[in-house]
């Protein structure tokens, strides 16, 4: 095969290209991973060395802290709303209040609401919309003096942007918090996401966002994660191992030199003034958390106002990942559509001086790796086919080298367990460390190729114009033990 | 003999209070939740019952209604750490609570009045 | 690159995995035991104060006893990080006690184990020693390391600064407003609670004379400082020094003392002043704050309404809409948005 492509104009020099092209990609993918444990190890050791002198039990006595509203948007919840909001309203914090936004739902959610918290409708005329939303029809506050930070905002719908926008509009608080109504918070969780704002100095803090777990198969009683248990399934298990690796050795790295873009849509926090001034989460993309990140830092450095973005290593807030590969890649295909219309929304901050960092580092960094990374395997594949019926492949060669490939990502994974066990006694068994691993390591030939098919129907669906908005994310739901 | 509940997560806080009731001819049942309580504690009516109001799963004020829903007594003092004046408030509009000490307290005043009772 | 070096480095990977998966099992085993240990000292520990602080005479707890307790359970001088898990659990503890039991718990303290380890942190190159030294000194109450302590007011970094600034303030008193107001490096709303707390809890009768003194600093940090310390106290006679700051020029000074003086309630002739700087705050989500404070705590005063109503910002208008309109002054809302929205232009029936 090789002799009949000989002949074949430029052959030659598309063969080494090639290759010097994906080598080049895979090394300094691999510098940034290995740069990013160090970091991400430094980070997590200055956060709990910080944390000593500022614990959770501290700010809970504290007065003059500041208000937070946690705004969880809902639509067609009515099987657990109830249980998810009671869950949200214990969240300990002395200075709380949550609103849930019904957005439009068509089941019963409301009148389950209204008759379980015993709420009443309150005026609602003179509601100030700083951030234009859908209509909201009525305001809800309960009548039982147990639930008076309990604020219901009933709207037609809009989506989870628009949803969340509304309650942004209602809250008074400095700071708020986003999550999603079927999230199950840590009780201590908002104690834990002041604390960089209270030790906020010479750079703003414009958000901050938590580690977030799977819970998928775990006990829940009382709203609260009484057992966390590994998910039986490969698919939820995959997750956790990439939510362990994401979250501690990812985000914690780009936080450590403040080049965080992203906080997740299902816990972060925002002070509310930030928020609105730069007119809220943007309801035209389904990256919408992505989205805003990049605008309020985009905003301050339009501003000159020095910020941070800040990221806390311990898992704060649990959530219910795709059970099964199809919804897996549901989610990862809007994931990569929100990832499309973000990155081509900013396109003006690639290598433009004017925003620093963001834009000559953080920005290239999310073009070429976050949203190069499907595009390159995709055609690391395509070639590895191609040269492959050419023959210019040395077979035992490039699996040597594809193991050696293999290895690392192991090792890569290990260390984030080993990190995670390490600092949070979340997982504490050895069969559920020995599980873990092993998750990890057959990632590459089950989970991860399906990540790839998500990543790419999406972006297949961004160049061809098909429309897709958020699509069924249908949740099991979690075990719930009744006391 | 007079009874008293005690019901703090903190053990340190819990096993202090448990003490100076003891010393002050209560029988004391000291728990560290809700959890804890068996169904003959369900059924006595506790002289003062003395707990925390920051628990897993529930909200400040939820367990405050909860235990004077739950639990028969006569007197209702909250001990915790979460002690700012809008919480205090918050309580009191519930009703039926006897006394509200935020966290750093002066032990000689809850011995006032338990030994005034 | 060819086969041979692909191997070795394969080799090399693989060994760096089993380094991992033994950690993983020392991690484990280590955890396991470490918090069985924690376990035991924190139990033993709530037993002995509250046996300490309420000692039954049929059984008392005598010294020796104590200390052979706290032994038995690992508290060694050669196992540091019992030490100082038990240094915590002191700090906890002597954190929630106040009146005579705090200093009961003062006296045991300076009888039982640790001796002299907070102090030796000071030295430490680490700014996390050095600043754990500094927190345990004055949470126990060891004045005679003030000097050592002092300092550090002005320390570069952060934590070790701010530590020694409480304990300034712990050890001084209301005096410590001779320095604090006039630090060289800003002061986190962190720092200001804790100080304030610290102010509180340990001198709770205030001392004017250096409040009105530190009135005098430039300094952002000091002013919202002062202000906190009398909303805090709630010094009324003193509530000028925040009235005053209601339209300073920095945002975050005017959000303290607008935040502060929500405790207060004015006179009349005051509540005027504020509202004629209501007018020369230059934010409109601070108006609308202070706007809450001056309808919360006066009577409807319809001039300064109308005033506002027909102003610029349109979620203030909302806001004053809403009070003139569930004040018994709808009539002024229909005409003002009658005004706004001429019957000529109104597509009605």
């Amino acid at each position: 095969m090789w002799d009949s492509a000989e002949g074949f104009f430029g052959s030659y020099y598309i063969y080494w290209i090639s290759v010097y092209l994906f080598i080049g990609y895979g090394a300094s993918l691999l510098t940034l991973y290995l740069s990013g444990i160090f970091l991400a190890r430094r980070s997590i050791k200055r956060t709990k060395q910080r944390s000593i002198f500022l614990r959770a039990e501290d700010v809970v006595s504290a007065t003059d802290i500041p208000s937070v509203t946690v705004v969880a948007p809902a639509y067609n919840e009515g099987l657990t709303i109830i249980e998810n909001v009671k869950s949200l309203l214990s969240i300990q914090y002395p200075y709380y209040e949550l609103i849930l936004v019904n957005d439009g739902s068509k089941d019963d959610s409301l009148q389950r609401l209204i008759d379980e918290f015993d709420l009443k409708r309150q005026d609602a005329t003179f509601i100030t919309q700083p951030i234009p939303t859908a209509s909201v029809k009525h305001i809800y506050k309960s009548r039982k003096k147990k639930y008076t930070h309990l604020t219901v905002i009933d709207k037609n719908n809009g989506g989870k942007a628009d949803a969340i926008n509304a309650g942004v509009n209602f809250a008074n608080t400095e700071l708020v918090i986003f999550t999603d109504v079927d999230c199950i918070i840590e009780q201590d969780a908002i104690l834990k996401m002041v604390r960089p704002y209270l030790e906020e100095d010479d750079k703003e803090i414009i958000g901050c966002g938590g580690g977030i777990g799977i819970a998928n198969d775990s006990v829940i009683k009382n709203g609260i994660l009484t057992e966390l248990k590994l998910p039986s399934r490969l698919v939820p298990m995959n997750q956790v191992v990439e939510y362990i690796r994401a979250f501690l050795l990812g985000r914690m790295a780009w936080s450590e030199v403040n080049g965080l873009m992203l906080i997740s849509g299902a816990f972060g926090m925002y002070p509310r003034k930030r928020v609105i001034e730069v007119g809220g989460f943007n309801p035209k993309t389904v990256g919408e958390d992505l989205e805003l990140c990049i605008r309020l830092r985009k905003h301050m450095e339009e501003q000159k106002i020095p910020y941070k973005v800040v990221y806390l290593p311990e898992t704060l807030c649990w959530t219910e990942a795709p059970s099964d590969y199809n919804i897996l890649i549901r989610q990862r295909d809007r994931w990569a559509r929100g990832l499309w219309e973000t990155i081509s929304l900013h396109r003006d901050l690639l290598f433009n001086r004017k925003y620093g960092k963001m834009g000559m580092l953080y920005y290239p960094y999310w073009l070429l790796f976050e949203f190069g990374a499907p595009i390159v395997e995709f055609l690391g594949v395509i070639c590895l086919i191609a040269f492959g019926i050419f023959g210019w492949i040395n077979w035992p060669f490039a699996i040597l080298l594809s193991f050696a490939a293999y290895l690392v990502g192991c090792v890569f994974s290990t260390i984030a367990i080993f990190m995670y066990i390490k600092s949070f006694d979340h997982y504490t068994k050895p069969k559920q460390i020995i599980e873990l691993l092993l998750a990890a390591y057959l990632e590459p030939f089950y989970y991860h190729p399906l990540l790839l098919y998500g990543q790419m129907l999406g972006y297949y669906k961004k160049i061809f114009d098909i429309t897709s908005g958020w699509g069924t994310m249908t949740r099991k739901g979690f075990k719930v033990s009744k006391s | 003999m007079r009874k008293v509940l005690v019901i703090q997560e903190d053990i340190i806080i819990l096993k202090i209070l448990e003490r100076l009731v003891e010393l002050n001819d209560y029988e004391c049942k000291a728990i560290r939740s809700l959890d804890a309580l068996n169904i003959e504690d369900q059924q006595t009516n506790f002289d003062f019952i003395i707990t925390d109001i920051l628990f897993e799963g529930i909200a400040p004020l939820q367990f405050v209604a909860q235990v004077q829903e739950v639990l028969l007594h006569k007197n209702l003092l909250i001990v915790t750490n979460m002690g700012q004046d809008k919480i205090k408030k918050e309580i009191f509009a519930l009703r039926g609570v006897t006394g509200f000490y935020a966290v750093p307290i002066d032990l000689d005043e809850i011995e006032a009045i338990i030994q005034a009772y | 690159m060819n086969e041979a070096t692909v191997l070795f480095f394969i080799i090399i990977i693989f060994s760096i995995l089993v380094i991992y998966w033994v950690s993983i099992t020392v991690s484990i085993i280590y955890r396991r035991r470490r918090t069985a240990s924690l376990t035991q000292i924190e139990l033993t520990f709530a037993d002995i104060v509250s046996r300490y602080l309420y000692n039954d005479p049929k059984n008392p707890l005598t010294l020796p006893e104590i200390t052979q307790t706290l032994r038995d359970v690992g508290i060694k001088e050669q196992n540091k990080n019992n030490i100082q898990y038990l240094i915590r659990l002191m700090i906890r503890t002597q954190r929630t006690i106040l009146g005579s039991n705090f200093y009961k718990l003062q006296k045991l303290y300076a009888q039982i184990p640790p001796h002299g380890v907070s102090i030796k942190k000071i030295s430490s190159w680490s700014w996390y020693r050095k600043a754990r030294g500094i927190r345990e000194i004055y949470e126990m109450n060891q004045s005679q390391y003030f000097d050592e302590i002092f300092k550090y007011r002005n320390d570069k970094n952060i934590y070790v600064r701010r530590e020694a600034q409480i304990a300034l303030v712990v050890f001084l008193g209301w005096e410590s407003l001779r320095f604090l107001p006039y630090l060289k490096r800003n002061m986190t709303l962190w720092q200001q609670i804790k100080i304030v707390e610290k102010l509180y809890d340990h001198y709770p009768k205030p001392e004017l004379k250096w409040l009105h003194r530190a009135y005098k600093t430039e300094k952002l940090f000091g002013k919202k400082l002062l202000m906190r310390i009398i909303r805090k106290y709630e010094l009324h006679a003193e509530t000028d020094f925040i009235i005053n700051n209601l339209n300073h020029p920095d945002y975050e000074v005017r959000e303290t003392a607008i935040y502060c003086i929500q405790t207060f309630a004015v006179s009349t002739p005051t509540m005027d002043y504020i509202k004629r700087l209501y007018d020369e705050i230059p934010n409109a989500t601070q108006q609308g704050q202070l706007l809450n404070y001056i309808y919360e705590n006066s009577d409807i005063d319809l001039d300064f309404y109308l005033k506002q109503l027909y102003g610029t910002n349109d979620d203030l208008k909302l806001s004053v809409a809403e009070i003139l309109w569930n004040n018994g002054y709808k009539e002024k809302v229909q005409e003002f948005y009658y005004q706004q929205y001429p019957n000529a232009v109104l597509n009605v029936g």
